[in-house]
Protein backbone atom coordinates (compact mmCIF):
# COMPACT_ATOMS: atom_id res chain seq x y z
CA UNK A 1 0.00 0.00 0.00
CA UNK A 2 1.32 3.60 -0.62
CA UNK A 3 -0.17 6.80 1.14
CA UNK A 4 -0.04 10.11 -0.79
CA UNK A 5 1.76 12.35 1.75
CA UNK A 6 1.04 15.56 0.47
CA UNK A 7 4.65 16.50 1.32
CA UNK A 8 7.12 14.09 0.36
CA UNK A 9 4.49 11.93 -2.44
CA UNK A 10 3.82 8.99 -2.59
CA UNK A 11 5.68 6.63 -0.60
CA UNK A 12 5.26 3.14 0.75
CA UNK A 13 3.05 2.38 4.27
CA UNK A 14 5.88 0.88 6.22
CA UNK A 15 7.64 4.15 5.96
CA UNK A 16 4.43 5.77 8.26
CA UNK A 17 3.31 4.53 11.50
CA UNK A 18 -0.50 4.06 12.20
CA UNK A 19 -2.82 5.85 14.77
CA UNK A 20 -5.94 5.23 13.96
CA UNK A 21 -9.63 6.69 13.58
CA UNK A 22 -9.46 10.63 12.38
CA UNK A 23 -13.13 11.36 12.92
CA UNK A 24 -12.84 11.73 16.89
CA UNK A 25 -12.83 14.61 18.47
CA UNK A 26 -11.07 14.43 22.31
CA UNK A 27 -14.13 15.14 25.04
CA UNK A 28 -13.66 18.33 27.16
CA UNK A 29 -11.97 16.82 30.48
CA UNK A 30 -13.88 19.73 32.13
CA UNK A 31 -17.11 18.67 30.65
CA UNK A 32 -19.10 17.02 33.80
CA UNK A 33 -19.87 14.24 31.77
CA UNK A 34 -16.03 13.87 30.92
CA UNK A 35 -15.56 10.03 32.33
CA UNK A 36 -18.35 8.86 30.42
CA UNK A 37 -17.06 10.58 27.27
CA UNK A 38 -13.84 9.85 27.31
CA UNK A 39 -14.58 6.18 27.96
CA UNK A 40 -16.29 6.18 24.75
CA UNK A 41 -13.35 7.83 22.72
CA UNK A 42 -10.75 5.41 24.16
CA UNK A 43 -12.22 2.18 24.10
CA UNK A 44 -16.00 2.72 21.80
CA UNK A 45 -14.83 2.43 17.92
CA UNK A 46 -16.44 1.49 15.12
CA UNK A 47 -15.20 -0.41 12.64
CA UNK A 48 -16.36 0.86 9.28
CA UNK A 49 -15.79 -1.43 5.89
CA UNK A 50 -15.70 1.40 3.78
CA UNK A 51 -14.70 4.52 3.61
CA UNK A 52 -12.27 5.98 6.68
CA UNK A 53 -10.47 8.24 7.82
CA UNK A 54 -7.24 7.86 9.69
CA UNK A 55 -4.02 9.72 11.05
CA UNK A 56 -0.82 7.97 9.92
CA UNK A 57 2.72 9.08 10.60
CA UNK A 58 5.32 9.84 8.26
CA UNK A 59 8.07 8.57 10.37
CA UNK A 60 10.43 7.68 7.80
CA UNK A 61 9.94 11.26 5.73
CA UNK A 62 8.74 14.38 6.74
CA UNK A 63 7.63 13.62 10.23
CA UNK A 64 4.40 14.96 9.92
CA UNK A 65 0.82 13.51 10.87
CA UNK A 66 -1.10 12.70 7.86
CA UNK A 67 -5.09 12.29 7.52
CA UNK A 68 -5.98 9.60 5.14
CA UNK A 69 -8.94 8.58 3.28
CA UNK A 70 -8.97 5.13 2.92
CA UNK A 71 -11.29 2.17 1.74
CA UNK A 72 -10.81 -0.97 4.31
CA UNK A 73 -12.10 -3.02 2.35
CA UNK A 74 -9.80 -1.91 -1.01
CA UNK A 75 -6.96 0.13 0.46
CA UNK A 76 -7.97 2.77 -2.02
CA UNK A 77 -6.85 6.13 -0.87
CA UNK A 78 -9.38 8.63 -1.94
CA UNK A 79 -7.25 11.42 -0.65
CA UNK A 80 -4.53 12.66 2.12
CA UNK A 81 -3.59 16.00 3.84
CA UNK A 82 -1.36 17.35 6.30
CA UNK A 83 -2.70 17.76 10.16
CA UNK A 84 -2.12 21.18 10.01
CA UNK A 85 -3.88 21.99 6.82
CA UNK A 86 -6.61 19.85 7.74
CA UNK A 87 -7.24 21.37 11.31
CA UNK A 88 -7.18 24.74 9.05
CA UNK A 89 -9.39 23.94 6.63
CA UNK A 90 -13.40 25.48 7.06
CA UNK A 91 -15.75 22.25 7.73
CA UNK A 92 -12.86 20.81 10.31
CA UNK A 93 -14.07 22.96 12.76
CA UNK A 94 -13.73 20.29 15.63
CA UNK A 95 -10.35 20.70 15.20
CA UNK A 96 -9.23 17.19 16.10
CA UNK A 97 -5.76 16.68 15.48
CA UNK A 98 -3.54 13.35 16.11
CA UNK A 99 -2.41 15.57 19.58
CA UNK A 100 -5.72 15.38 21.08
CA UNK A 101 -5.03 11.59 21.18
CA UNK A 102 -5.07 9.75 24.86
CA UNK B 1 26.45 -18.59 -9.25
CA UNK B 2 28.40 -16.24 -7.07
CA UNK B 3 31.31 -17.60 -5.38
CA UNK B 4 30.45 -17.40 -1.92
CA UNK B 5 34.08 -17.87 -0.31
CA UNK B 6 34.99 -14.81 -1.93
CA UNK B 7 31.86 -12.63 -1.10
CA UNK B 8 33.08 -8.83 -0.21
CA UNK B 9 31.17 -9.21 2.91
CA UNK B 10 33.38 -12.30 4.50
CA UNK B 11 35.88 -9.39 5.39
CA UNK B 12 33.58 -6.84 6.87
CA UNK B 13 33.14 -6.89 10.27
CA UNK B 14 30.17 -6.00 11.79
CA UNK B 15 31.11 -3.44 14.21
CA UNK B 16 33.14 -1.35 12.07
CA UNK B 17 33.02 0.97 9.74
CA UNK B 18 34.45 -0.32 6.01
CA UNK B 19 38.10 1.14 4.88
CA UNK B 20 38.74 2.60 2.00
CA UNK B 21 39.71 0.18 -1.21
CA UNK B 22 37.95 -1.66 -3.84
CA UNK B 23 35.15 -3.89 -3.18
CA UNK B 24 33.72 -6.92 -5.82
CA UNK B 25 34.20 -7.14 -9.14
CA UNK B 26 37.69 -6.32 -9.70
CA UNK B 27 38.36 -3.97 -12.80
CA UNK B 28 35.64 -2.25 -13.12
CA UNK B 29 34.19 0.71 -11.02
CA UNK B 30 30.13 0.86 -10.74
CA UNK B 31 29.82 3.20 -7.86
CA UNK B 32 32.53 5.05 -5.63
CA UNK B 33 31.39 6.93 -2.35
CA UNK B 34 33.26 9.43 -1.39
CA UNK B 35 32.82 10.05 2.49
CA UNK B 36 32.77 14.23 2.32
CA UNK B 37 34.35 15.16 5.77
CA UNK B 38 34.48 19.24 7.15
CA UNK B 39 31.05 19.72 6.11
CA UNK B 40 29.10 22.09 8.96
CA UNK B 41 25.46 20.84 9.02
CA UNK B 42 22.18 22.45 10.70
CA UNK B 43 18.81 21.94 10.69
CA UNK B 44 16.45 24.79 10.58
CA UNK B 45 12.85 24.85 11.53
CA UNK B 46 10.97 28.09 10.95
CA UNK B 47 9.00 29.33 13.68
CA UNK B 48 5.17 29.84 13.71
CA UNK B 49 4.50 33.38 11.92
CA UNK B 50 6.30 35.40 9.21
CA UNK B 51 7.35 32.73 6.32
CA UNK B 52 8.42 35.68 4.15
CA UNK B 53 10.70 37.24 6.46
CA UNK B 54 12.18 33.75 7.21
CA UNK B 55 12.85 33.35 3.33
CA UNK B 56 14.18 37.14 2.93
CA UNK B 57 16.86 36.22 5.67
CA UNK B 58 18.04 33.18 4.45
CA UNK B 59 18.58 34.81 0.83
CA UNK B 60 21.13 37.74 2.77
CA UNK B 61 22.55 34.76 5.05
CA UNK B 62 23.15 32.09 2.15
CA UNK B 63 22.40 33.45 -1.24
CA UNK B 64 19.92 30.72 -1.53
CA UNK B 65 15.99 30.43 -2.31
CA UNK B 66 14.08 28.42 0.83
CA UNK B 67 12.87 25.43 -1.11
CA UNK B 68 9.09 24.84 -0.76
CA UNK B 69 9.44 21.29 -1.45
CA UNK B 70 11.60 18.47 -1.35
CA UNK B 71 14.31 19.70 -3.36
CA UNK B 72 17.47 20.87 -2.92
CA UNK B 73 19.33 24.31 -4.21
CA UNK B 74 22.57 24.73 -4.46
CA UNK B 75 25.16 27.80 -4.36
CA UNK B 76 28.82 27.10 -4.71
CA UNK B 77 29.32 25.13 -1.79
CA UNK B 78 26.40 25.78 0.29
CA UNK B 79 22.96 23.64 -0.13
CA UNK B 80 19.42 23.96 1.13
CA UNK B 81 17.23 20.88 1.10
CA UNK B 82 13.40 20.93 2.29
CA UNK B 83 12.61 18.08 4.33
CA UNK B 84 9.14 18.77 5.80
CA UNK B 85 6.74 21.91 5.75
CA UNK B 86 8.70 24.80 7.45
CA UNK B 87 11.83 22.42 7.77
CA UNK B 88 15.03 22.59 6.06
CA UNK B 89 18.81 21.22 5.94
CA UNK B 90 21.57 23.46 5.15
CA UNK B 91 25.28 22.30 4.42
CA UNK B 92 28.34 23.79 4.01
CA UNK B 93 31.63 23.65 2.87
CA UNK B 94 32.29 27.37 3.05
CA UNK B 95 30.82 27.94 6.79
CA UNK B 96 33.25 26.72 9.63
CA UNK B 97 29.65 27.27 11.53
CA UNK B 98 26.69 27.22 9.27
CA UNK B 99 24.56 27.43 12.52
CA UNK B 100 26.23 30.09 13.76
CA UNK B 101 25.82 32.40 10.72
CA UNK B 102 21.99 31.24 10.44
CA UNK B 103 21.19 32.09 14.29
CA UNK B 104 23.00 35.41 13.62
CA UNK B 105 21.40 36.10 10.45
CA UNK B 106 17.60 34.46 11.15
CA UNK B 107 17.38 36.11 15.27
CA UNK B 108 13.86 34.88 16.18
CA UNK B 109 12.32 33.38 12.87
CA UNK B 110 13.75 29.78 12.93
CA UNK B 111 15.17 27.69 15.48
CA UNK B 112 18.35 26.18 14.57
CA UNK B 113 20.34 23.07 16.00
CA UNK B 114 24.09 21.94 14.26
CA UNK B 115 23.93 18.36 12.81
CA UNK B 116 27.84 18.67 11.80
CA UNK B 117 28.64 15.89 14.04
CA UNK B 118 25.16 13.83 13.73
CA UNK B 119 25.33 12.87 10.54
CA UNK B 120 27.72 11.46 7.83
CA UNK B 121 27.46 12.73 4.17
CA UNK B 122 28.55 9.95 1.06
CA UNK B 123 29.01 11.34 -2.54
CA UNK B 124 27.66 8.44 -4.53
CA UNK B 125 29.21 8.59 -8.18
CA UNK B 126 29.40 6.19 -11.55
CA UNK B 127 26.78 4.53 -13.79
CA UNK B 128 25.65 2.09 -11.31
CA UNK B 129 24.40 4.44 -8.21
CA UNK B 130 20.85 3.77 -9.05
CA UNK B 131 20.72 0.38 -9.94
CA UNK B 132 22.92 0.08 -6.67
CA UNK B 133 20.16 2.66 -4.22
CA UNK B 134 17.35 0.49 -6.25
CA UNK B 135 17.87 -2.70 -4.33
CA UNK B 136 17.14 -1.16 -1.00
CA UNK B 137 14.94 1.83 -1.91
CA UNK B 138 11.16 2.39 -1.67
CA UNK B 139 11.14 5.48 -3.72
CA UNK B 140 11.50 5.12 -7.53
CA UNK B 141 15.23 6.50 -7.79
CA UNK B 142 15.10 6.31 -11.93
CA UNK B 143 17.18 8.58 -13.09
CA UNK B 144 14.07 9.86 -15.28
CA UNK B 145 12.36 10.03 -12.57
CA UNK B 146 14.15 11.09 -9.42
CA UNK B 147 15.77 14.13 -11.15
CA UNK B 148 18.99 16.71 -9.98
CA UNK B 149 17.75 19.00 -7.62
CA UNK B 150 15.31 16.50 -6.04
CA UNK B 151 15.75 15.42 -2.56
CA UNK B 152 13.81 12.66 -0.28
CA UNK B 153 14.04 11.78 3.21
CA UNK B 154 13.44 8.36 3.08
CA UNK B 155 14.41 4.80 3.67
CA UNK B 156 17.59 2.74 2.38
CA UNK B 157 17.96 -0.90 3.62
CA UNK B 158 15.36 -0.13 6.59
CA UNK B 159 17.72 2.78 7.86
CA UNK B 160 16.52 6.46 7.48
CA UNK B 161 18.28 8.45 5.15
CA UNK B 162 18.22 12.19 3.38
CA UNK B 163 19.11 11.71 -0.52
CA UNK B 164 19.75 14.28 -3.09
CA UNK B 165 20.66 14.19 -6.48
CA UNK B 166 23.09 16.94 -7.03
CA UNK B 167 24.13 16.80 -10.51
CA UNK B 168 23.34 14.23 -13.40
CA UNK B 169 26.25 11.70 -11.96
CA UNK B 170 26.11 12.82 -8.61
CA UNK B 171 24.27 11.88 -5.46
CA UNK B 172 24.30 12.87 -2.29
CA UNK B 173 22.56 11.13 1.26
CA UNK B 174 23.16 12.15 4.88
CA UNK B 175 22.88 8.85 7.57
CA UNK B 176 22.67 9.64 11.18
CA UNK B 177 26.67 8.84 12.34
CA UNK B 178 25.70 5.45 14.10
CA UNK B 179 24.01 3.76 10.96
CA UNK B 180 26.85 4.61 8.75
CA UNK B 181 28.54 1.11 9.40
CA UNK B 182 25.31 -0.77 8.29
CA UNK B 183 24.44 1.96 5.55
CA UNK B 184 28.30 0.97 4.16
CA UNK B 185 27.71 -3.20 4.43
CA UNK B 186 24.31 -2.03 2.02
CA UNK B 187 26.29 -0.51 -0.40
CA UNK B 188 29.39 -2.83 -0.33
CA UNK B 189 26.95 -5.71 -0.94
CA UNK B 190 24.68 -4.12 -3.24
CA UNK B 191 27.41 -2.13 -5.88
CA UNK B 192 29.98 -5.27 -5.33
CA UNK B 193 28.90 -6.65 -9.08
CA UNK B 194 29.22 -3.64 -10.66
CA UNK B 195 32.65 -2.78 -9.24
CA UNK B 196 32.73 -0.86 -5.95
CA UNK B 197 35.00 1.47 -3.97
CA UNK B 198 35.13 3.28 -1.16
CA UNK B 199 36.86 6.35 -0.62
CA UNK B 200 37.54 7.67 2.59
CA UNK B 201 39.86 10.67 2.15
CA UNK B 202 37.24 13.44 2.84
ZN1 LIG C 1 5.87 12.98 4.26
Amino acid sequence: MRIPCPYCGERDAHEFSYLGDATLTRPDPAAPDAPDRFFDYVYLRDNPAGAHQEWWYHAYGCRQWVKVERNTLTHAIAGARLARDARDAAGDAAGNVPGDAP
Amino acid sequence: MADHSSHPLDTLPFDAVATAGHYGVAGTLGVTARRIDGLSIATLAARKGDDDALAEAVRGALGLELPRASRAVFAGARTLIGTAPGRWLALSGLDRDIAGTLRAALGPLAAITDQSDAVVTLDLTGPKVADTLAKGALIDLDPRVFLPGMAATTVLAHIGITLWRREEATWRLLVARSFEAALLRFLVSSAAEYGFELDDRG
